[in-house]
């Protein structure tokens, strides 16, 4: 069997595929280990205290996974899948003893949250991979699946430094690739993260859900290049500093309820309040040169900013140096900063099993949607290592059981042609060119904040690129190895696809839950919209369909309200 | 008003047709703090499709550390290294080149 992608979601399951006896062939669209978001993330893993306590840590016994789960279905506005939160909180607390008891180094924040870094996670995780027999496959970017009829079959793709196809023949595939923040010019998200994979199981008949969710990260950096995308300013802000817009004013302070500062200010709430507000300054034009707004810590006594820096020796984090932006903020400028496409609630629709709707394929981590409905808060960490081991199981039990089958030569025909079909063209547009133009359209429709106008424009211009345009998209390059314009050609056509996606769920889904908030439809309707938008292939139209949460334990809730007293109201039942 | 520019000079090689690498100098607008990678993303969309270098996966936080390369003859990310003046561009000594400033097995 395969595994496509080798974030921590991917590493995971290729170590219980193993560890189930299955033939693992990890693949990755870069190196194994140096590539996907978890090498970047914070990190936490979250479980419940009851948890913490049973592996170990200082936990808090009455803090049970039944807290847990219902605090995730709060945060999630209760459009999460009930079932994939069911298997979140059963098997946190056995998923972080393991990175724990391989060497992880953390602590345990005494409640819910062993802290840790990314590329931490990824060492412990690639050791394992190393001591098992896995077949590791890297720079191979698998742009379709192999199937027979409903049934996948394998993988093929681009070996980008050999400038080749590549088969890969499996009993059954994961799809491990996160989500697709590279289709929006502005993110916090490395680079390969453009839903190839999304593209691909779409095209081969599998479902995609909750695409109009987007999260977004609120004051990531603009300014310096090198630290453009980085999440640092955010991470500050809990600290100390202030939001400005282009007058000097602190507008969170300044024009929300105190209640509403406070909350974005001291909870985890600070994501969603700090980026709609933002964005609505941006929006009435009081936003800064580059379409953010600016963060400044100039009201702060620098021997409070001294301390901190014992948080944060030499202004390091991780491997990165924070200490030119540090050094402009302490003398008294502000930085740009915007939100930046961050994480996606949405994906490949799965089940508890981590199957999806085609036979032979799996989905583990941020590529699948449904487990954190309409906004998450809990870890995503823990996603990765819960969903990864339950995919490289059912993958690995189906894959005993399946026949090696040959692949469909005439889809691979049909593949190889549109892969080389830029080589051919000599008038189009450059591929690296339309794929800016699509990130404008990403950027501007499918922002925070979203109305039905813009988002009909965005499905137009989306049409109208990938009817005229991505046909003619031309390369100039001659050679195939390492050629930017065809990965770019790539990238472009799965952009074009999670896009359309996304935007058609979004101008579908008639009110703001969540992450997804519309002008023209402000409030959270649970008598209407207590319901999953799932987008699929049918004879070459994208058709979407709803259908009603699952639930198993935890009734859902009624009526309609705004943003600000929706997280008034979640807080107060979190108890927060 | 003069826009500022650097002159990149950067080895190229395509070692299914050329015997040896050569350089190429590409004049970009400079900006303070510029990095080297936003001087070859430059280069890649306005002047020269052609030019590879490693950045399909790139992290730009020092910790994928794929973006290697030297720098006026001294080991750097390009992701990191800012442009302070004109500048030599070359691959990572001693790795093999698979096409311009991308090396195998980094």
């Amino acid at each position: 069997m395969a595994v496509i992608g080798s974030g921590g979601a991917g590493l995971r399951a290729a170590i219980e595929a193993a560890d189930q006896g299955a033939s693992t062939i990890l693949v990755s669209n870069g190196g194994i280990g140096k590539s996907g978001a978890t090498m970047i993330a914070g990190a936490d893993v979250t479980l419940d205290g009851g948890g913490a306590e049973r592996i170990g840590l200082a936990g808090n016994e009455d803090d049970t996974e039944e807290n847990f789960f219902h605090d995730i279905l709060v945060q999630g506005y209760y459009l999460n899948n009930q079932k994939l939160v069911e298997a979140y909180v059963r098997d946190a607390a056995a998923r972080t003893k393991e990175l724990i008891d391989w060497g992880m180094k953390y602590t345990w924040d005494g409640k819910r949250a062993v802290l840790t870094q990314g590329p931490d996670i990824n060492r412990v995780l690639v050791e394992q991979v190393k001591k098992r027999n896995i077949t590791l496959l890297e720079d191979i970017f698998v742009t379709d699946l192999m199937t027979q009829g409903m049934t996948v079959v394998g993988a093929f793709g681009v070996d980008i430094e050999r400038g080749v196809f590549k088969e890969i023949k499996a009993k059954a595939v994961v799809i491990a690739t996160g989500g697709w923040q590279r289709a929006y010019s502005f993110t916090s998200a490395p680079g390969g993260l453009s839903g190839g994979l999304h593209a691909a199981a779409y095209r081969a008949g599998a479902d995609l859900v909750n695409m109009e969710m987007v999260t977004f990260c609120p004051n990531v950096t603009l300014w310096p290049p090198a630290l453009r995308g980085d999440i640092f300013p955010y991470i500050l802000i809990e600290m100390f500093g202030d939001l400005l817009d282009k007058h000097g004013r602190p507008f969170l302070r300044d024009e929300y309820d105190p209640l509403i500062y406070k909350i974005a200010t001291t909870t985890e709430w600070n994501k969603l309040i700090f980026s709609m507000a933002a964005t609505r300054i941006v929006l009435r034009g009081d936003g800064s040169p580059s379409g953010g707004t600016y963060y400044s810590i100039k009201s702060v006594p620098l021997n409070i900013i001294a301390e901190a820096e014992k948080l944060y020796p030499g202004w390091r984090w991780i491997r990165t140096d924070f200490s030119d932006l540090m050094d402009w903020l302490k003398q008294g400028n502000a930085v740009e900063v915007a939100p930046a496409a961050h994480y996606m609630e949405g994906g490949i629709l799965v089940n508890e099993h981590a199957g999806t709707t085609l036979k032979g394929l799996y989905a583990a981590g941020e590529c699948s949607g449904g487990l954190f409905g309409a906004n998450r808060v809990a870890s995503a960490i823990t996603q990765i290592l819960v969903q990864g081991a339950i995919a490289g199981k059912s993958a690995a039990a189906f894959a005993k059981k399946a026949n090696l089958k040959a692949p469909d030569k005439e889809q691979l025909k049909q593949v190889q042609s549109r892969l080389t079909h830029p080589f051919a063209q000599k008038t189009g547009a450059r591929s690296v060119d339309v794929k800016k133009r699509i990130r404008k359209i990403a950027d501007e429709h499918l922002w925070v904040i979203r109305n039905g106008q813009g988002l009909q424009q965005a499905i137009t211009e989306l049409q109208s690129i990938a009817e005229n345009e991505l046909p003619r998209v031309s390369i100039q390059t001659g050679t195939r190895v390492y050629n930017k314009e065809w990965i770019d050609a790539i990238e472009l056509e799965s952009m074009i696809l999670v896009l359309q996606a996304s935007a058609r769920a979004a101008l579908m889904r008639t009110e703001s839950r969540g992450v997804h908030n519309r002008s023209d439809y402000p409030k959270a309707n649970n008598d209407k919209w207590l319901k999953e938008i799932i987008v699929r292939e049918a004879n070459g139209r994208m058709v979407l369909r709803t259908r009603p949460v699952a639930v198993t334990k935890t009734k859902l809730p009624r009526g309609k309200f705004g943003f600000e007293e929706g997280i008034i109201k979640a807080v107060k039942e979190l108890g927060e | 008003m003069t826009i500022k520019t650097a002159k990149v000079k950067v080895s190229r090689f395509d070692p299914s047709k050329d015997a040896s690498p050569h350089y190429q100098t590409y004049e970009v607008p400079w900006y303070p703090k510029m990095t080297i990678m936003d001087a070859l993303d430059y280069i890649y969309e306005n002047l020269d499709p052609s030019l590879a270098y490693h950045s399909h996966t790139s992290c730009h936080r020092r910790t994928c550390t794929r973006c290697n390369l030297t720098v006026n003859s001294k080991p750097g990310l390009s992701c990191h290294t800012e442009v302070n003046g004109d500048i030599t561009v070359e691959p990572l000594p001693r790795f093999k080149v698979i096409r311009d400033l991308v090396v195998a097995g980094l």
